[in-house]
C-alpha cells in the first residue's frame, strides 16, 4: 500500500488506484508495466508478453477490470496493451477475472499435451506456471480436434520445434522479426489451424533461419527449442559472464550442471543485448571441451611434439629467452599477444615483454584489424575509440555504415542496425562493394570498387562543402586544419573520382546530401575501411565527416569502428602495441617512460618495437630469434600465407599458446595449453569502451592453465617478482598506470561493466569529446585518394578484384566454431562470384574456380551471386582447407602496418580443385 | 527495441517493421495487390512466386506465405477451384443451396467447387460465383448457358427505395452537378468542413457507431505528410448488401464522400477495399473513379486548390476479419490481416504506420448531403442520438426484398410489414446486423425501431441492419452451430478466446445435434463470458450476443441439448 507522503509528496504526480489503493503512474505505462512497478512481476500472469518485445494481446490472461469510478461499471482489458489514465480503479484479481484466466487456460489446455512430467521444460514452463497461478483443476470440454499430432523438427545442429505443445503465443515470430529482424518465422493458415512455420513452411535446416536462438528463448514452452535443453532446469548453476566472439560483448548467462556447460541464455537486463545473442554466443560453446583441445604443454623434438611438464616447458623457454636476451639483446625477442584473452592477461603479456624482456617488441591482432582506425582517430580526435555509443541508434536519423557486414560479423548490432534502417523515416547509408544484407534495406548503397574508400569519401565531403551543409560554428569552434582541407576538397576532380570508384555521383551527392542534413547521423565502419593501402587516411575521412557535419560529442552521434575481436579494444588499450605502452602513452617520451619505470620497478625500453609484419619481416632477416605468440592464428589470418610460415620457421623459438594445435601451432617450438573464456575471470572490453566483467564459469579443463597465469609463471622465472593471476589484483595495479582505468574495481563494475574513462570516482562515459576533443582541437587533413599498388603493379595481368569477408556462422580462423555445431550449418568457405562473370569463365555453381595472385593459387568452390558486381570477388578464411592467404599480398596500409586483404589482384579460371590444401 | 527496461515500462510500438517495409513501396506497388494477381490463374500464388515477392519487398518467404494461407481465395487449398457456392446465413436460411451445389455437381468435380461467405444476393438466394461473375435466385437452372456462353444470365434484381427523404437511394444526377458541392468545400477552410460533418452528428454505420466527425478530427490533428483514406468496403456479414447497393448503384456517393475526407483530414490518398466476392463492384467502381480523371476532379491540384488526392481499388481476397479495421489495415500491408492492438488507432498510426481514417461505404455516402444542405439538415432527421437516414437489407424470405433508406427511429414493424410486405413463409427470429449482431424471435420485434439505442437498450444490436429471416422450421440449435462454425472459420487466430473458444463452441453444437451429448450449461456460459469479455476484437465478443439471445428467447427448444 502506498504511503500518504507519496501521494501527496509531488503535485505533478497523478495516481490510479488498485483495488481502492492509490498508486503513482507513469504517463504512458501499461496497466500491467504499472501493476508489475507497484505489485510485483508475479500478481498478473501473461503468456504472449515477453521483456524484449511489443504488446500484442493475444493471449488475454493478463485481463484486468477497469473503472473510473470505485462503484462504476467494470469492463475487462487486457493490461498489456491498454495504457494507464489518471484516476483509474484496476482490478487486478477479481473473481471474474480469476475466473476468465481460468477459462482461457481451460481452453489451451483443450490444444495441448498433458505430459508435463516428461517435457523438456517441466518445472521452468510458463503455461504450467500460469495454469497452475490461475487454479485449473480439470478440462471440461468433451475431446475434439486437437493439432497434437504435428512433427517434432529435428533437422538443425540447434533449433528444434515441437509445434504441439505451441499455444500460439507468437512470441517466437515476434522476437524473429522486432529483435533479429529476419522474418523466417510467421504464422500461416488462420483461426484454429493457424501455426507456426518456418519460410514456406520449411525445416529449420532448410530456412533462411539465422539460429539466433531469439525465438527459443522468447517460447514459454518448448514448441521452439534447442538441443541443448536451454529451458530445461537440470543446470545447478548459472554465471554471467561475457561472450568471446566479437567485439560487441554480449552478456551470457551460463548454465553448468556437474562444472560443466549445459546451455546458454541471453539476459534481459544487459545493456549490450537486451536478451538477445546470436549462434556463436548462444550455441557455439562446445569447442571448450572438444577432444582437440590441447591439455599438455608440448615441445617439439626433432620435429615432434612431445608432450612436457610445466616445469619442462616453463625451464625450456626460461633458459633459451634468457640466453638469446645475452647474446642478441631484447629486441631479438617478440610477443603477439591475444585479443581473445582479458584485458588482465594482455597487460600481463606487455608488461612481460617490455619490463622482463626489454623490448617494444609487442603487438596484437588490431594490426591486422583496426589498428588504422586507433591511429586515424587518434590523429583526428586524440582518441582510437569508439565515440558513442551502440544504444544511441535510439537517439539518431541516420547511419552510415562503411566497409562493414555487422549482420555477419556483430550480429547483435547488425540486427540493431537492421531494425533501424527498416523504419521509413530512418536514413541509411551503406558504403560497401557487396550488396550486404544491410544494403538490401539501406536508402543509398554506395558499391564502390573495392580499394576506393577515400575516394568516395572525399566525394561526399566535396558535395556538402558544395551544398553549404558544413557546420561552420562546430568547425569553428571545434576545429583547426580546416581552410586547406576545404581548398583541396573543392578542387576535387569529380569526373575522375566517379570512373575510379565506380559510384554514380548524383548516388554519392545525394547520400552526402542525407548525412549532412540528418539532425543526427552516426557512422560505422570495419575492415572494408582499415584493411586498405590507405585505411588509415579513410578513418580519418570518416572522423573528417562527422567534424564537417558537426555530427560529435552527442547522443546519436559520432564515429564507431565496429570492433573485431572480443577484447581487441582491450588489447590496445593495455598497451599491445609497440609504439604505446599500457594507456597509450608514448613508449618514446622519456618522462612517460618514467612513470613506467617506477611502476614496474625495472627499466624499459624507449625505443618503438616491431610492428606484426615488420616481426616477420625481422625473422627472415635473421634479426629474430624467439616469438611467443598467444591465441592468434598467423598463419591462417595474416596475409601471404608462405611468407609467414617461413618468417615462423626462421626463428629458433616459437612458442604459441593455444586452445587447439591451430595451423600457426603446428610451426612452434613450444605449445602451451591457454584456457578458454569460460575457464578463467577478467574484463572484456567491447567496442563501445564498455569494460564487463568475464566471470569462470567451469574450471580449466585439466592440464590447461588460464593465460595469464601462464605468463605470471614464466615472469617469475624470469625473475620477475609478478603475484598470481587474479582479476581483482590484476585490475588493482591496471588502474594504477592506465588513466582511463583509473575508476575501475572488480567488485564495482556489477552485470553491465563501465565504459571508459572511468574517473577515479566510478563515473565512466558514454559519450568522448563533448566538449572537447582528446587532442584539444579536431584536426582536418586531406588525402588524396591514391590508387593501391596492388592494382597499378598486377591490376593489368591479374583483373578480378578478390576481396574477403566474413560468415555470421563462423569466427576468424574458425579454431572455435568449426568445432562446434556451426559447422554443419556452414560447411566450407566459398567464393562469391557475379553471374557475368562465371559466365564468361563458363563457371558454374558448386565448380572449382582457381584464383590465381602474384602470390600463388588457390581453388575454391563458386557460389554464383549479384551481391558482388562484375569484376569484383569476395570470399572467407574460416577454413584451413582452402588457405586464401595464400594469395592475399603483404602490401599494408602506409600509416598503420594494416594488410590489405581487401584488394587483391586475381585471375580466375575453373579448375578441378588441385590447389585445395588439405 | 533497445532498453529492455524501457520497452515495458512505456508504451510504444515498435514492431511495425512489416508495415514500414510495405510501405516503402506505397500503394502503386502493393504487396497485397501482388499476392492477388498471383493468385489469379491457380487460384494460390507458387512457392517460387512468393519468395520472388518476399525479395522484392524485403520481408520473409514465411510473411507471403503466412499472408497467402490466410485468405480462402489465395491459400494452396483454392488451387483448382473454379466455382464458388455461397454458404452465407441467408441463402443456408432460405434452404437453396443443396439444390445449387447438386446441380454444380453435374459440370465440376466435387474439389473443383469452394465457397464464398456471402455473395450479397441475399435477397433472391440460390447465390454463386463462377469466372469472376455472381449469379442468384433462378440462374442455377441455366447453367448450361452460363458455362457455354457469354450470355448474361446473372439476376440481380431487387427494390432500393426510401421511405421518407431519399439521401442514400436519391438517384445520381450527373458528375458535374453531384461534384459540386466538393468544388465549392475546396473554396472553404478543411475545418468548417469538419465543422458541418460534427453538427451532422453521423454515427458510422459499418456497425460500432463511432461518431465520423471525431474520427476524422483525430486524424486532421495528426503531423504527417502522408494519410491515407480507407473505404471499408468489405461487408462481410451475411445478410448484407446494402454497401453492394451503394458500390453498384451509387459508385460517387462512395468516392465524393471518401474525397471529401481526404479534404478534411489533409489525407491525398484514398483506397477504396472491396470484397472479392463482389466482382461487379469492383468494375463499377473502378469505371466512376476513371470518370473522375476525365473531369480533372483528382489527381494533383484538384480544381485549382491546393488539394491532391487520388484512388486506388484494392480486391479483397476472402476473409470476413478483413471488415475489422485493423485487420483490414494488415490487409492492404500484405501482411497477414490480424487484429491489431489499440492504442494506436488507425487514425494515429494506422496503414503503413501513417495516420488513417477508415471508414464504412454507407457512413461515406452520406457526406454529400451534408455537405449539400449542411450538418443542421442530416441532425434533423432521425432520432436524436441517431441521426439521419439508414440503408436497411432483407433477405429473400421477405415478400418484398431490397434496400431500404429509413429515417432512423422507424419502427421495425414498418420496415418489415409495410417495406418488406411481411415473410413469403413463417418466421420466427430475424438475425439483424450481421452474425454478431442479436437474434430477434419475432414476438420482439415491435417493441424495436431502427437505431442505435433501441437495438443496445434492448439487448440487441443494430450493427449494419441487415436483416435475415430465420424460418419457422429452421432449429435453432442448428442456428447455433452456424454461427460458431462461421465464427471459428473466419477467426483470425489471434487471441487465445477466439481462437480455441469459436471451435468448441461449434464442437458443443456439433456433438449435441448429432449425439445425445448434453451441454453442461456452466461451460457454455463460461464459454460464452470468455469470449465476450476476452477477446480481442468484436468478432470472438460479439458471436456470444446472438447465441445468448437464442439461449433466451428459444429456451424451451433448446433445452434437449443442455443439463
Amino acid at each position: 500500500m502506498v504511503q500518504k507522503s507519496e501521494q501527496y509528496s509531488d503535485a505533478t504526480t497523478t495516481f490510479a488506484f488498485v483495488d481502492g489503493h492509490p498508486f503513482s503512474i507513469i504517463p504512458g505505462e501499461t496497466i500491467l508495466s504499472f501493476l508489475k512497478r507497484h505489485k510485483g512481476e508475479n500478481l498478473v500472469p501473461t503468456l504472449c508478453d515477453a521483456p524484449n518485445l511489443d504488446p500484442f494481446g493475444a493471449c488475454r490472461v493478463c485481463s484486468v477490470e477497469v473503472a473510473l469510478e470505485p462503484d462504476g461499471r467494470r469492463k475487462t482489458m487486457a493490461s498489456c496493451h491498454t495504457p494507464i489514465a489518471e484516476g483509474q480503479h484496476i482490478f487486478p484479481s477479481s473473481p471474474a477475472i480469476q475466473d476468465l484466466r481460468k477459462n482461457i487456460i481451460e481452453l489451451v489446455l483443450t490444444d495441448h499435451p498433458l505430459d508435463c512430467l516428461t517435457c523438456e521444460v517441466n518445472g521452468n514452463c510458463e503455461l504450467q506456471t500460469v495454469a497452475a497461478q490461475v487454479g485449473i483443476r480439470d478440462v471440461r470440454y468433451p475431446e475434439g480436434e486437437t493439432h497434437l499430432h504435428r512433427e517434432k523438427d529435428l533437422s538443425h545442429p540447434y533449433m528444434t520445434s515441437d509445434l504441439s505443445k505451441c499455444i500460439n503465443c507468437y512470441r517466437c515470430v515476434r522476437a524473429c522479426d522486432e529483435v533479429q529482424g529476419e522474418f523466417v518465422l510467421s504464422m500461416a493458415g488462420r483461426g484454429f489451424d493457424a501455426k507456426i512455420v518456418k519460410g514456406i513452411d520449411q525445416s529449420f535446416m532448410d530456412s533462411d533461419c539465422v539460429s539466433c536462438g531469439a525465438c527459443s528463448q522468447a517460447c514459454p514452452t518448448s514448441a521452439i527449442s534447442d538441443i541443448f535443453q536451454s529451458k530445461a532446469i537440470t543446470a545447478t548453476e548459472t554465471t554471467r559472464t561475457i561472450c568471446t566472439y566479437c567485439g560487441v560483448g554480449c552478456n551470457l548467462e551460463v548454465s553448468t550442471t556437474n562444472g560443466e556447460v549445459v546451455s546458454i541464455r541471453a539476459p534481459y537486463d544487459a545493456e549490450v543485448n537486451q536478451g538477445h545473442t546470436c549462434l556463436k554466443g548462444r550455441y557455439a560453446f562446445k569447442f571448450y571441451d572438444h577432444p582437440d583441445r590441447l591439455t599438455s604443454p608440448l615441445i617439439k623434438r626433432d620435429g615432434v611434439f612431445e608432450k612436457a611438464t610445466w616445469d619442462e616447458a616453463y625451464d625450456y623457454i626460461a633458459n633459451k629467452l634468457t640466453n638469446y636476451k645475452a647474446e642478441f639483446g631484447p629486441d631479438y625477442i617478440a610477443g603477439i599477444s591475444s585479443s581473445r584473452c582479458t584485458n588482465e592477461e594482455n597487460y600481463l603479456m606487455q608488461k612481460f615483454i617490455r619490463a622482463v624482456i626489454g623490448t617494444n617488441n609487442i603487438d596484437g591482432c588490431a594490426r591486422v584489424c583496426h589498428s588504422p582506425t586507433a591511429l586515424g582517430m587518434q590523429r583526428t580526435f586524440g582518441t582510437g575509440a569508439a565515440t558513442n555509443s551502440i544504444q544511441d541508434l535510439q537517439h539518431t536519423n541516420c547511419i552510415m555504415v562503411i566497409g562493414a557486414n555487422p549482420t555477419d560479423a556483430h550480429p547483435v548490432t547488425g540486427a540493431k542496425l537492421k531494425q533501424f534502417s527498416m523504419k521509413q523515416d530512418n536514413v541509411s547509408i551503406v558504403i560497401d562493394p557487396r550488396r550486404t544484407e544491410l544494403a538490401r534495406y539501406a536508402d543509398y548503397h554506395l558499391a564502390l570498387r573495392p580499394g576506393t574508400n577515400v575516394a568516395v569519401l572525399n566525394m561526399m565531403m566535396h558535395y556538402i562543402l558544395k551544398e553549404g551543409l558544413a557546420d561552420t560554428s562546430f568547425i569553428e569552434s571545434r576545429t583547426e586544419g580546416f581552410d586547406d582541407f576545404k581548398q583541396h576538397l573543392l578542387q576535387l576532380d569529380i569526373d575522375q573520382m566517379e570512373t575510379i570508384s565506380g559510384v554514380d555521383r548524383a548516388l554519392v551527392r545525394a547520400a552526402a546530401i542525407a548525412y549532412a542534413s540528418a539532425p543526427n547521423a552516426m557512422s560505422f565502419h570495419g575492415l572494408g575501411v582499415t584493411e586498405h593501402s590507405q585505411g588509415t587516411f579513410a578513418v580519418m575521412q570518416i572522423a573528417d565527416l562527422a567534424m564537417l557535419t558537426g555530427n560529435i560529442g552527442r547522443p546519436g552521434v559520432g564515429v564507431n569502428p565496429l570492433r573485431g575481436q572480443n577484447n581487441v579494444q582491450g588489447a590496445a588499450d593495455m598497451g599491445v602495441q609497440p609504439h604505446q605502452g599500457a594507456g597509450y602513452l608514448d613508449v618514446t617520451n622519456p618522462e612517460i617512460n618514467q612513470q613506467y619505470n617506477d611502476f614496474y620497478g625495472v627499466t624499459v625500453p624507449t625505443h618503438i618495437g616491431y610492428k606484426i609484419p615488420e616481426m616477420f619481416d625481422a625473422a627472415l632477416e635473421g634479426k629474430l630469434k624467439a616469438i611467443w605468440i598467444i591465441g592468434e592464428d598467423v598463419v591462417q589470418t595474416d596475409p601471404n600465407t608462405q611468407k609467414v610460415i617461413k618468417a615462423l620457421e626462421a626463428t629458433d623459438l616459437v612458442i604459441v599458446q593455444e586452445l587447439f594445435m591451430t595451423e600457426t601451432a603446428k610451426y612452434a617450438d613450444v605449445v602451451l595449453p591457454g584456457a578458454s573464456f569460460l575457464e578463467k575471470s577478467g574484463t572484456f572490453t567491447n567496442g563501445e569502451r564498455r569494460v564487463q566483467a568475464v566471470r569462470q564459469v567451469v574450471a580449466p579443463l585439466p592440464g590447461t592453465k588460464p593465460d595469464g597465469q601462464i605468463i605470471v609463471d614464466i615472469m617469475n622465472r624470469l625473475g620477475y617478482n609478478q603475484p598470481d593471476y587474479t582479476p581483482d589484483g590484476m585490475l588493482e595495479e591496471i588502474s594504477q598506470i592506465v588513466p582511463f582505468f583509473a575508476g575501475i574495481r572488480w567488485d564495482e563494475l556489477d552485470i553491465n561493466g563501465k565504459q571508459w574513462p572511468v574517473a577515479p570516482d566510478g563515473t565512466d562515459t558514454q559519450i568522448l569529446h563533448q566538449t572537447e576533443f582528446k587532442r584539444g582541437l579536431g584536426y582536418f587533413e586531406f588525402n588524396a585518394f591514391e590508387e593501391s599498388k596492388e592494382i597499378t603493379s598486377h591490376g593489368k595481368d591479374y583483373p578480378y578484384i578478390l576481396t574477403t569477408n566474413r560468415e555470421l556462422e563462423h569466427y576468424n580462423c574458425g579454431a572455435m566454431t568449426r568445432r562446434t555445431g556451426n559447422g554443419e550449418i556452414l560447411k566450407s568457405d566459398y567464393l562469391m562470384i557475379h553471374p557475368e562473370d562465371a559466365a564468361t569463365n563458363l563457371i558454374n555453381e558448386g565448380d572449382y574456380v582457381c584464383l590465381e595472385s602474384p602470390r600463388g593459387k588457390v581453388d575454391v568452390k563458386a557460389r554464383i551471386t549479384d551481391e558482388v558486381n562484375p569484376g569484383v570477388l569476395s570470399t572467407t578464411f574460416h577454413f584451413p582447407e582452402i588457405m586464401v592467404n595464400n594469395i592475399t599480398s603483404d602490401i599494408h596500409d602506409s600509416e598503420a602496418m594494416c594488410p590489405e586483404y581487401k584488394v587483391v589482384a586475381v585471375r580466375i579460371r575453373k579448375s578441378k580443385g588441385k590447389f585445395k590444401v588439405g | 527495441m533497445f532498453l529492455a527496461a524501457q520497452t515495458n515500462q512505456i508504451y510504444q510500438i515498435m514492431s511495425t517493421n512489416l508495415s514500414e517495409l510495405s510501405g516503402r513501396k506505397g500503394l502503386q506497388n502493393n504487396l497485397f495487390d501482388k499476392m492477388g494477381q498471383l493468385a489469379q490463374d491457380t487460384g494460390t500464388p507458387s512457392p517460387e512466386a512468393l519468395e520472388k515477392l518476399a525479395n522484392e519487398f524485403l520481408v520473409g518467404k514465411a510473411n507471403t506465405y503466412g499472408t497467402a494461407t490466410f485468405y480462402d481465395f489465395m491459400k494452396p487449398e483454392n488451387k483448382g477451384k473454379k466455382v464458388y457456392v455461397c454458404n452465407g446465413t441467408a441463402c443456408l436460411c432460405a434452404g437453396t443451396q443443396d439444390k445449387v451445389i447438386e446441380t454444380l455437381k453435374t459440370n465440376f468435380a466435387a474439389d473443383e467447387i469452394g465457397h464464398m461467405t456471402c455473395l450479397g444476393r441475399c435477397h433472391e438466394n440460390g447465390a454463386f460465383h463462377y469466372a469472376g461473375k455472381n449469379y442468384s435466385g433462378t440462374a442455377i437452372g441455366g447453367l448450361q448457358d452460363i458455362l457455354q456462353s457469354d450470355s448474361d444470365k446473372n439476376q440481380d434484381g431487387y427494390t432500393a427505395k426510401a421511405n421518407g427523404t431519399a439521401i442514400l437511394t436519391q438517384p445520381f444526377t450527373n458528375i458535374k452537378a453531384y461534384y459540386a458541392p466538393f468544388r465549392a468545400a475546396l473554396q472553404k477552410d478543411a475545418a468548417h468542413v469538419l465543422n458541418e460533418i460534427k453538427a451532422s452528428g453521423v454515427r458510422g454505420r459499418g456497425g460500432a457507431g463511432f461518431p465520423m466527425g471525431l474520427k476524422l478530427e483525430f486524424c486532421r490533428k495528426e503531423e504527417s505528410d502522408t494519410k491515407f483514406i480507407i473505404c471499408n468496403a468489405d461487408e462481410g456479414d451475411p445478410g448484407a448488401y446494402s454497401d453492394r447497393y451503394l458500390l453498384e448503384q451509387q459508385p460517387h456517393s462512395v468516392l465524393f464522400g471518401m474525397l471529401i475526407a481526404g479534404y478534411v483530414t489533409g489525407a491525398a490518398h484514398g483506397i477504396v477495399y472491396i470484397r472479392a466476392e463482389y466482382p461487379e463492384a469492383v468494375t463499377i467502381t473502378q469505371a466512376a473513379i476513371d470518370e473522375l480523371r476525365t473531369e480533372g476532379l483528382i489527381g494533383e491540384n484538384i480544381a485549382g486548390s491546393d488539394f491532391d488526392f487520388d484512388f486506388k481499388i484494392i480486391q479483397a481476397q476472402g476473409s470476413y476479419i478483413c471488415g475489422e479495421e485493423t485487420a483490414l489495415i494488415n490487409s492492404i500491408e500484405g501482411q497477414r490481416p490480424e487484429v491489431r492492438v489499440r492504442p494506436p488507432y488507425p487514425a494515429q498510426n494506422g496503414l503503413f504506420n501513417k495516420p488513417t481514417v477508415v471508414n464504412n461505404v454507407e457512413t461515406l455516402a452520406t457526406l454529400h448531403y451534408i455537405l449539400e444542405n449542411g450538418g443542421a439538415a442530416w441532425k434533423a432527421i432521425g432520432t436524436d442520438r441517431s441521426s439521419g437516414t439508414k440503408l436497411v437489407s432483407l433477405d429473400g424470405l421477405f415478400n418484398h426484398p431490397g434496400i431500404y433508406e429509413v429515417e432512423m427511429g422507424t419502427p421495425l414493424t414498418a420496415v418489415i410489414y409495410d417495406l418488406g410486405g411481411g415473410f413469403n413463409r413463417p418466421v420466427k427470429a430475424l438475425q439483424i446486423g450481421g452474425p454478431l449482431g442479436g437474434l430477434v424471435p419475432i414476438t420482439k420485434v415491435s417493441e424495436l425501431t431502427i437505431d442505435f439505442e433501441s437495438f443496445s437498450q434492448n439487448g440487441f444490436l443494430l450493427g449494419h441492419a441487415s436483416v435475415v429471416a430465420v424460418p419457422q422450421d429452421f432449429p435453432i440449435m442448428k442456428f447455433i452451430e452456424h454461427l460458431f462454425d462461421f465464427a471459428a472459420y473466419e477467426s483470425c487466430g489471434k487471441c487465445f478466446p477466439c481462437r480455441l473458444g469459436t471451435k468448441r463452441g461449434q464442437e458443443l453444437a456439433t456433438k449435441a445435434l448429432e449425439s445425445d451429448y448434453k451441454i453442461d450449461r456452466k461451460l457454455f456460459t463460461d464459454l460464452l463470458t470468455t469470449l465476450e469479455q476476452g477477446s480481442l476484437c468484436a468478432h470472438g465478443g460479439g458471436i456470444p450476443l446472438p447465441v445468448r439471445n437464442a439461449l433466451q428467447y428459444f429456451e424451451e427448444e433448446l433445452k434437449e441439448y443442455f443439463n
